[in-house]
């Protein structure tokens, strides 16, 4: 008989237990779809930051899943310096729009307001003043490739963009300066690049011909305190960690300023160059980028002069 | 559980109403979802297919050339034939008599009959073991599984093989006890080798069985002993049904065996995230199938499976547990146990390529939810719902409260399957706050075509991301999107561009950006709150329009 009754207490607990998973899933299911926000809180969140933006403002989405609605409301107020941040210089304050607690930041806001389920946070950031966007200023730099005969420039030109796709790497677009139409990655312009965490960066692609150089130059540069270079290969090549390391090397007047080797499997990454000495002057930057083997060297840079924001 | 009840005609008619129920649903559903990547391949394939069919009625001389199966069949020669040939003649049946509303349920018809057919078999099965309200909750529990519900609608395998692996498994089952299954049996794994590779594991999952059975039957000191015939009949006729459905196989018939199968041992992988993680390459952790399982089927329905293989614990006892003279059984729950069990650690071993979704396991489910039934019927039994009571109602609403979830569950994720989760996940932001697979095929484009028809009054292009050329299509012809909506090649050519959001197509995002300078959509598609799709508008566009 004890046995018995231990059975059916038993079952009776998994009858309970079965139930209440039941009731769970029953009750759970209006009550999370009762905290997403709806479109008037978006449209109202976003409405309340357009009134307060500033050219330098950044605008983020928490959680990050949630970043295409806040640039459906706000993408015509971030460029693609912007959104695809190369390193934080130049963003005075950041504006996060947040959903279901998310945060990218723990530090308190500045100014915090919530729209329904959507909550407005701001901060002020300290951040350098970027003097000079070499990605922003490709149109006006110069291109050419070291031949065994000499250097031989690569014309700004018009030609055929990529047509997009899954594994097919950053968009290469239909202007851009082309060193040899037989080798279809062998270019020079602004693209987007997902690096190896697969976050977007806008940067100049230069994809290495080999040990001979690839050079693009910029004239007449504006240095401040420090030039920060940023680089990094397609994540698709990258994340195999398989193929030869790229060089860069930055000379700034003719002087080998920097030079960096980036291996697969690096990341988005980079250095930074004391120019402080130069400061408040001008100069001529070249950038070259070499490798042992060519292939699959899906290498794209950024590169900025700071100096520190005034306070 | 029983060792087997006679099923009469009333189970029948319980089982075809199931069955017709079901198609009917999944009809009237079926033109809200625009056909998946793979579909769409095997949509081309059956016409390729149903061309050499015409030829084969006539002129059977020319069709049964070399060049001509080559030519017909060459086309996704990857997957066998079964399905494809069925969704062949259904399309010729659409061809010439017209007998479905659109095109894509033409093709659609065959893999939703195998649907509704294993909603019957898994009554029959359940039925013959245990009492029908157990098993006609195994049945429903089955049909209201989120995303068995989206795999029912489609033209491809994963359904047809849960069927055919099923229909395998109770063919041998029978086949223990009654001769005249042996054949069947054979026909039934015939079937299933022609359908997809799943059916490669049975029959170790059938051998298994059998040496317990018979150590069993040893240990028990039983004089009759279980034949081992219907391993013969698997071996021969299967083989024989798989090579005869499949004429890609009737020339060079060893290699091209062996390419079949070098294929998928060898399986390309395909991303999938999970856990905040994009794997491209395994070991996936192993982790994902079970969890995957939790996050995707009602809670209740998981816990009654749990309570049945509880409730059957003794008669999993292993052999030497027996004594002389104890009866034995054909060990259905055991049979049940490794064709529950086996799909999941398949996909569970570290060397297993990468699959993703849950349909790669969903031959487990019709056994998850015979436990389930098992489980119902265990739990208000021994908890003696009825005498608590005094009335039958409450185990009745008890059973109504543990399908329940799913039932509200499978409506909601309609049109978006493959992105729904189930409340324990945190429903669908929760599972996007987890970093779990969003989608994957490209079928959410359906549910994208009014606003496309709408922005586009005078025709145009989209560049279709992950929805194929040939899904596009389908839609065309089916007449949810003009023809002068085009699919674009490239993403520079088109009015409009759309990214199916999977971490691993940011790629895809970015390329956008470039072409069209600029981080902002004009639409985001969103199921629950969260971005399914984003469109962008070609600013070529946008400056033609505004010169109007």
């Amino acid at each position: 008989m004890a046995k018995a009754g231990r059975k059916l207490s038993l079952a009776a607990w998994a009858w309970v237990l079965v139930a209440g998973l039941a009731a769970f899933e029953l009750l759970a299911h209006p009550v999370i779809r009762s905290a997403i926000p709806d479109e008037e809180s978006w449209k109202e969140a976003a409405a309340f930051v357009r009134a307060q933006f500033e050219p330098d403002d950044r605008i983020i989405a928490a959680p990050a899943w949630t970043d295409p609605i806040v640039r459906r409301e706000l993408g015509d107020l971030t460029p693609l310096r912007v959104a695809a941040l190369t390193d934080p210089a130049g963003i005075g304050r950041l504006w996060e729009l947040g959903i279901r607690g998310a945060s990218t930041r723990d530090e308190a806001p500045a100014l915090e307001r919530a729209f329904g389920g959507v909550r407005v946070r701001m901060w002020r950031l300290a951040s350098p003043k970027v003097l000079y966007d070499f990605v922003e200023q490709i149109k006006e730099a110069r291109v050419e490739l070291e031949t065994e005969g000499g250097p031989v420039a690569c014309p700004w030109a018009h030609g055929r963009p990529a047509p997009g796709g899954l594994e097919r790497g950053p968009m290469r677009p239909a202007e851009r300066f082309i060193c040899d139409r037989e080798r279809p990655w062998l270019w020079v312009g602004p693209t987007v690049l997902a690096d190896l965490e697969l976050q977007p960066r806008r940067c100049i692609w230069q994809h290495p011909a080999g040990m001979n150089p690839l050079r693009t130059i910029f004239a007449d540069v504006p240095l401040g305190e420090r030039l920060v270079v940023r680089g990094g290969v397609d994540y698709q090549i990258a994340r195999e960690r398989a193929h030869a390391p790229v060089t860069l090397r930055v000379w700034i007047d003719d002087q080998l300023a920097a030079e960096w080797t980036h291996q697969d499997g690096d990341g988005w990454s980079g250095l930074d160059i004391d120019t402080s000495n130069r400061g408040g002057t001008r100069a001529t930057v070249r950038f070259e980028t070499t490798t042992p083997d060519p292939f699959a060297r899906l290498f794209c840079f950024a590169a900025s002069t700071q100096t520190e924001a005034s306070p | 559980m029983m060792d087997a009840r006679r099923l009469t005609g009333r189970d029948h008619v319980i089982g075809a109403a199931l069955c017709l129920g079901y198609l009917a649903l999944l009809f009237s559903t079926a033109g809200d979802l625009a056909m998946s990547r793979d579909e769409s391949f095997y949509a081309h394939a059956a016409k390729n297919i149903a061309g050499w069919l015409s030829e084969l009625l006539s002129d059977p001389a020319s069709a049964l050339q070399e060049d001509h199966i080559d030519r017909a069949w060459r086309y996704n020669w990857e997957h066998p034939a079964w399905m494809k040939l069925t969704f062949a003649w259904s399309w010729l049946a659409q061809k010439h008599f017209g007998l479905f509303p659109r095109d894509s349920l033409a093709i659609r018809f065959p893999g939703m009959l195998t649907a509704g057919l294993l909603l019957w078999l898994i009554y029959g099965w359940g039925a013959s073991v245990m009492a029908r309200r157990g098993a006609l909750f195994a049945s429903l529990a089955f049909a209201t599984m989120p995303r068995v519900f989206y795999h029912s609608h489609l033209d491809c395998f994963d359904v047809p093989i849960a069927f055919f692996v099923t229909l395998t498994a109770y063919a041998y089952w029978r086949a223990l006890a009654d001769r005249r299954w042996i054949p069947l049996l054979g026909l039934a794994f015939g079937l299933a080798l022609s359908t997809k590779h799943n059916s490669w594991m049975l029959p170790a999952i059938f051998m298994i069985h059998f040496v317990w059975l018979r150590a069993d039957q040893a240990r028990a000191g039983s004089e009759r002993r279980t034949s081992l015939i219907w391993l013969a009949s698997m071996l021969t006729i299967g083989p024989l049904v798989f090579i005869g459905t499949w004429p890609w196989l009737w020339h060079d018939t060893w290699s091209r065996i062996g390419a079949y199968v070098s294929f998928h041992l060898r399986h390309v992988h395909y991303t999938y995230q999970f856990m905040g993680v994009s794997y491209f390459e395994p070991p996936m952790p192993m982790s994902v199938p079970f969890v995957m399982t939790s996050f995707t089927v009602s809670l209740a329905v998981l816990a009654l499976a749990v309570a049945g293989i509880f409730a059957c614990r003794g008669e999993l006892r292993p052999p030497w547990r027996f004594r002389h003279g104890d009866s034995t059984t054909r060990r259905t729950e055991l049979l049940w146990l490794g064709c529950l069990v086996a799909p999941l650690l398949a996909i569970a071993l570290p060397s297993s390529p990468i699959f993703g979704g849950t349909k790669h396991w969903l031959t487990a489910y019709p056994f998850l939810a015979l436990f389930a039934g098992w489980g119902l019927l265990a739990v208000t039994e021994r908890a003696e719902l009825g005498l608590w009571m005094g009335r039958r109602w409450p185990g009745r609403a008890f059973a109504i409260l543990c399908l329940l979830p799913g039932v509200i569950q499978t409506g909601h994720s309609h049109p978006f399957g493959l992105s729904h989760y189930m409340p324990i996940a945190g429903g669908v932001p929760g599972a996007a706050d987890r970093g779990m697979n969003r989608q994957f095929w490209g079928f959410t484009t359906g549910s994208l075509t009014d606003w496309l028809v709408e922005r586009l009054p005078e025709g145009g292009s989209v560049w279709l991301c992950d929805t194929t050329a040939g899904a596009w299509a389908m839609l065309q012809a089916d007449g949810v999107v003009p023809r002068n909506i085009r699919a674009a090649r490239a993403i520079n050519d088109a009015d409009f561009a759309l990214v199916h959001h999977e971490r691993h197509f940011a790629e895809v995002e970015y390329q956008i950006w470039a072409a069209y300078g600029t981080p902002q959509p004009v639409h985001v598609l969103l199921y629950d709150g969260v971005p399914i799709i984003s469109v962008y508008e070609n600013p070529a566009r946008r400056e033609r329009e505004s010169a109007r």
